[in-house]
């Protein structure tokens, strides 16, 4: 499926390692499952590593291991199950996770802003999406009133002129 | 039990149903009574094509009386209008 | 009351066109009905029997004149001229066609007003006291923080998929005009020891299938940290909360099922996280700035009037006894407006009729109009020496029934007759008891007694809590009405206790009356309804209604 970073179509470098499929050359992504079972196998690779989670799975059970991950992805089984939203928020404050968080399964046009709001920042999207939409989806909405995990000021910030909250997080 | 294919049209919500020639008419006395479970069938493939070219929304089947009435009260009251509004929907027009 | 400034104006102008897009994309076959569904639910339109339905907000049901102009417009000029005001403080109009809605919503726009989250599995329109800014109990104006709570709900971009619908409810009286105890979440605002405002979190009440009271997770909260807490209640819930299981995906069976303390311990761990990162802390600017829309308006220095010579008019004295409270200060009065003539609809109004009380309510009560959970409208500032004059107005208009919390206050749901939900009618039911109790003596003898009627289990017509409840239920195809008894929404919240064997529609009102008269026979001086029944229980009800059976 095409995948979307930074505003672009770019290309998928990673590999989709099955349970029980043997460990290719190169960047993998695999299950959380099969991280905990592999993990002293899987760390010391030196290709790029990633996780996938299914939604029912919080990146806390990571713990400290979530800096090794080059790529997070988060499953959306249904549009409607919203935990993935959660999960990226958790990622990139609670555990101060730094790399690509990455959206996959049924996910709708409408839905791409919120999850970049979260801080998911690349996304599998449907065969023949168009970049044009993919933009203009994420050009929808211009002030956002509550702080989230993008970075973005909210309009509380913006009304009292205060930094936005990882500008804060920065100078501390 | 003889049936009758329904849906709300997607423009406005209207209440429609299939008629013999294959219209979808806003009144429930033209349309269409299908007799066997057959022509619910093929009906009920007509009102999912519609779906897919966005005339419909949610074409469904239900039953009625010999006296060719809707069974259930939601049917009675989707053919009519409110009941407690007797000036509004489509048992205004009569 | 509030104002948008340029960055409320400028998402409601994009949602607009965002919206616009949306239904473009839908009548092209671009997005199917279901990936369109949940998108149109969450500007509030629905597909119902007949026709969509669109659902506006009225954000803790306060509107001003010109707004509520602009809605008897949208009535007349894309509807059938009237419109249905919900027990969620919010307007309902049934006719309007999916090409219209996004105008609907412009027009809408043009007079800071919107359908955001008045459906959908996210964070729905922040209910609140219908008498706050004029009821003398109250410690602070709710609607600051209902406001508050308003911006930050909207467009949350982690709490918009959530398990469920999830709906907030802010008091800040002691007397709980707003059904907190029976919310996802309801905020009960007071002050501590050191006059200090300090917010009580109850979470996990509500109504529907499993009717359940709140419990209280968030005791003394500070201000600077509610939206905090808030943020830690609903993630917790959007991570453990049960998505298998429609029936059983609302917050209060998640806490019903780990417990209350569970349910402490998690929303405290995840608010004591929340609170380190810092960034949900309100400014003290912020609540000062929101504050400033809600300061009283320029009241005059009166005396209390003396209506002596006015009483005489035996229906005006009727209605100054049921429907005019208190208000704050002297001089002033606050008038509910029924919408619940004998035998009408409740909660329906017309355009002319909405028209009307916009004039009214800039001429007489400071530009602006309540809407109570209860389905009326409320002018919260009158001066008493005009509460004639309105009268007579309102009278003529059919606004004027002086049975306010009587028992022809009777709160319905839209029911069969219109909801795509319904298993029976509820309005016809409400019709008829209407006309069985018409009688005005009769009714201020029975005292205060509130019916409540949902025509299904999901309750919209709050009969959990009515001190008498009917819920509509389908028995092989023929409406029958079940009875509870004893519950409240109030301060006391209870749910009603099924009475037995339900009935069919022509026995509900001769059904109603047995109960009315069991009441009147055992209460004691001052008891009202509710109290004699919890004073002696379901069985004496019981006996009188089934005995003949």
């Amino acid at each position: 499926m095409p995948l979307i970073k930074d505003n672009a179509f770019v290309e998928d470098t990673f590999a989709r390692v099955a349970d029980d499929a043997a460990l290719p050359e190169g960047a993998i992504i695999v299950s959380l499952k099969r991280f905990q079972a592999e993990r002293d196998v899987l760390v010391p690779r030196n290709t790029p590593l990633g996780v996938r989670l299914s939604s029912d799975q919080s990146p806390e059970a990571l713990g400290a291991d979530v800096h090794h991950f080059a790529l997070i992805e988060l499953e959306f089984p249904k549009f409607k199950d919203g935990r993935g939203y959660s999960w990226a928020r958790l990622l990139r404050q609670r555990l101060g996770y730094k790399g690509e968080v990455r959206a996959t399964g049924d996910v709708l046009r409408d839905q791409w802003l919120f999850m970049s709001r979260v801080g998911i920042d690349s996304f599998e999207v449907r065969a023949g999406t168009r970049i044009e939409d993919f933009r203009a989806a994420m050009a929808e909405q211009t002030f956002f009133y509550q702080p989230a995990s993008d970075g973005v000021r909210s309009v509380l910030d913006l009304r009292h002129s205060r930094p936005a909250p990882f500008a804060l997080a920065a100078a501390q | 039990m003889a049936q009758v294919l329904t849906a709300n049209r997607l423009s406005d919500g209207e209440v429609v149903y299939l008629a013999a020639d294959g219209a979808w008419v806003e009144s429930f006395d033209a349309a269409k009574i299908l007799a066997t479970p057959a022509d619910g069938e093929a009906a009920l493939a007509v009102g999912q094509e519609a779906e897919r070219n966005q005339q419909l929304v949610h074409a469904y089947l239900f039953d009625i009386t010999p006296a060719k009435k809707p069974v259930k009260m939601r049917e009675i009251i989707r053919a009519a209008g409110p009941t407690v509004r007797r000036d509004l929907g489509k048992q205004a027009a009569f | 009351m509030y104002r948008y400034d340029e960055f409320d104006q400028k998402l409601v102008d994009e949602r607009v066109a965002q919206f616009r897009g949306q239904v473009a994309r839908r009548l092209s076959g671009e997005l199917t009905e279901e990936e369109f569904k949940p998108l149109r639910l969450m500007n509030g339109l629905y597909l119902q029997l007949h026709a969509y339905m669109l659902r506006v907000a009225i954000p803790y049901g306060t509107l001003s004149s010109r707004q509520l102009k602009m809605l008897a417009h949208i009535a007349r000029k894309y509807d059938k001229g009237y419109a249905h005001f919900t027990t969620r403080q919010n307007l309902q109009y049934n006719w309007p066609k999916l090409g219209d809605v996004p105008d609907i919503l412009a027009d809408l726009a043009s007079v800071e007003m919107h359908a955001i989250q008045t459906s959908g599995n996210c964070i729905r329109n922040v209910t609140s006291d219908h008498f706050a800014g004029a009821a003398a109990d109250e410690v602070d104006d709710p609607r600051v923080w209902s406001e508050i709570i308003r911006q930050w709900s909207t467009f949350h971009p982690e709490f918009s998929y959530l398990p469920r619908k999830f709906k907030i409810a802010v008091t800040a009286a002691p007397k709980d005009r707003a059904a907190i105890k029976v919310h996802d979440i309801g905020i009960v605002i007071r002050r501590d020891a050191s006059a200090k405002l300090a917010f009580d979190v109850y979470v996990g009440g509500g109504q529907g299938r499993t009717p359940l009271v709140g419990h209280l997770i968030g005791e003394g909260i500070e201000a600077g940290d509610l939206l905090a807490y808030l943020e830690a209640t609903m993630r917790v819930y959007n991570q453990y909360g049960r998505r298998d299981n429609l029936y059983k995906a609302r917050i209060k069976i998640l806490v019903h099922q780990i417990g209350a303390n569970e349910m402490r311990c998690q929303v405290a761990a995840e608010f004591a996280e929340i609170k380190q990162h810092g960034a949900l802390t309100l400014p003290q600017a912020e609540i000062d700035r929101i504050n400033a829309y809600f300061l009283d308006p320029a009241f005059e220095k009166l005396p209390d009037e003396d209506l002596t010579a006015q009483r005489k008019n035996k229906a005006f004295a009727a209605w100054v006894e049921t429907n005019v409270a208190k208000h704050k200060v002297p001089g002033y009065a606050i008038v509910t407006i029924s919408l619940k003539p004998i035998g009408g609809i409740p909660g329906d109004a017309s355009a002319d009729q909405m028209d009307l009380v916009a004039s009214l309510a800039e001429r007489l009560s400071f530009d602006e109009i309540r809407v109570s959970h209860e389905q009326n409208l409320v002018l919260a500032h009158v001066r008493q020496r005009d509460l004639f004059e309105l009268w007579q107005t309102l009278d003529k208009a059919g606004l004027g029934t002086a049975n306010h919390a009587l028992i022809t206050d009777i709160i319905a749901c839209p029911g069969l007759d219109y909801c795509d939900l319904a298993n029976a009618r509820s309005i016809n039911i409400a019709q008829a008891l209407s006309k069985r109790f018409a009688d005005l003596d009769r009714q201020r003898n029975i005292g205060e007694l509130k019916l409540k009627i949902s025509g299904c289990i999901n309750a919209c017509g709050h009969h959990h809590v009515g001190h008498i409840g009917i819920l509509g239920v389908d028995k092989k195809g023929v409406e029958y009405y079940q009875i509870t008894l004893g519950g409240s929404g109030a301060e006391d919240a209870s749910v009603g206790e099924i009475l037995g064997p339900a009935f069919g529609e022509a026995d509900v009102p001769d059904a109603i009356e047995k109960l009315v008269d069991t009441y009147l026979a055992a209460r004691q001086p001052g008891e009202r309804f509710l109290d004699t029944y919890r004073r002696v229980g379901i069985q004496p009800f019981r006996e009188k209604l089934y005995a003949a059976h």
